[in-house]
């Protein structure tokens, strides 16, 4: 049961983890305080409760499909906040528009962390009232989300070495590759449920990284990594892609505008 | 009701019972004590199905298969609808995310 609430508490906490860890990071190379986090974390802590309280209703609503169109919901939700957030880092890289951006970095980690985090609510509200077992499950939940945290610091950390441009630029690559996986995620759970059609596998690169492993769980915190994706989900990964390339493009245009003006 | 159109309205219920003859078939798995029963569903080759998951625990499950790339939380108590296929045959295993030791199971597609 210890290692088995490792496992299962990390590929969770990891994947909120680092996507805080890139917005804390973003959030330095625009100057903007961190409080934004702290209206993030309660939030965050509330809707988990209210998530996980109601997940067996939600989940028998839509003919079954309730939980999995919620959680594609909240994924499709983050990647959508995720836009605005490149187009105002790029647009305004040192002003202007804060209040903005940290509301806009607030609704992202709250429903990441809501995604994410309300599995292990439910893992061990149920597992640790088991007397024998309260203790396995108390400790490696603690080990795996101890584990989970420190990659986020060392993403942090990594971020933070790099010259203030070039962690700009690093920071805004990887919240664009974690929108994308955050849609490619999305359409298994509606794939899931027959909202969208069956894919056959294009490649199957498991036997290259396996999807159980840290690396395969590093990977698709960070990418969306799927070692048997369908083409569906891979031209919407594309498309998410291009998205954020877009919005990125947009903000450095309209910089440029604004600074020709000046 | 003259002969056309007694043949018009044969073709409108034949039409009608076709989306029902090919409807998704159905298959049936129970978590009991940490188990799956049964631990081994045999379902067959390029045809999509639904699996009906009732978790008769009162705990919490989730289930998880890389190789079919699915995974839900079912609460005790309830059930779950999970759609899988087609698929080629093979054999793809499953799990219980909370009680990955004991909860295993397999789809075979032949």
């Amino acid at each position: 049961m210890l290692l088995n609430s490792v496992i299962l508490v990390l590929r969770e906490v990891l994947e909120a983890a680092v996507l805080v860890s890139v917005l804390l990071a973003l959030a330095h190379t625009v100057r903007l305080r961190n409080h934004w986090l702290w209206y993030a974390l309660p939030l965050s802590v509330v809707c988990v409760f209210a998530y996980s309280y109601s997940l067996g209703a939600l989940t028998e609503a839509l003919d079954g499909a309730g939980q999995e169109v919620t959680n594609a919901s909240l994924q499709g939700m983050v990647f959508l906040l995720i836009l605005p957030i490149l187009f105002l880092c790029t647009t305004f890289p040192h002003y202007g528009q804060r209040r903005l951006l940290a509301a806009l970095m607030t609704l992202a980690v709250t429903f990441a962390i809501v995604r994410e985090c309300a599995e292990i609510q439910i893992y061990v509200q149920a597992f640790a009232a088991a007397g024998d077992q309260a203790q396995a499950v108390w400790a490696g939940s603690a080990l795996g989300a101890g584990i989970g945290l420190s990659a986020g610091v060392l993403v942090y950390a990594a971020l933070r070495a790099l010259a203030p441009v070039a962690s700009r630029r690093a920071c805004l690559v990887a919240l664009g590759l974690i929108g994308a996986g955050m849609v490619m995620q999305a359409t298994m759970l509606l794939e899931q449920v027959d909202w969208l059609p069956y894919q056959t596998p294009m490649w199957d690169s498991s036997r290259f990284i396996s999807e159980q492993s840290f690396l395969g769980e590093l990977l698709y915190a960070v990418l969306g990594y799927e070692a048997t994706p369908g083409a569906l989900q891979v031209a919407l990964y594309g498309g998410s892609l291009l998205l954020a390339l877009g919005a990125v493009a947009a903000g450095w245009k309209w910089r440029m505008s604004r600074e020709a003006i000046a | 009701m003259n002969r056309p159109a007694r043949l018009s309205l044969m073709l409108l219920l034949a039409l009608a019972w076709l989306p029902a003859m090919a409807k998704t078939p159905i298959f049936e798995l129970d978590i009991r004590d940490h188990l799956f029963h049964p631990e081994e569903i045999r379902i067959p080759a390029n045809t999509k199905v639904k699996l009906v998951v009732y978790n008769r625990d009162p705990t919490p499950e989730e289930f998880e298969s890389y190789e079919l790339n699915r995974e839900k939380v079912i609460m005790g108590g309830r059930k779950a609808n999970i759609f899988i296929g087609p698929l080629a045959p093979g054999v793809y295993p499953f799990f219980g995310e909370f009680n990955p030791r004991t909860a295993q199971g397999r789809v075979v597609v032949e």
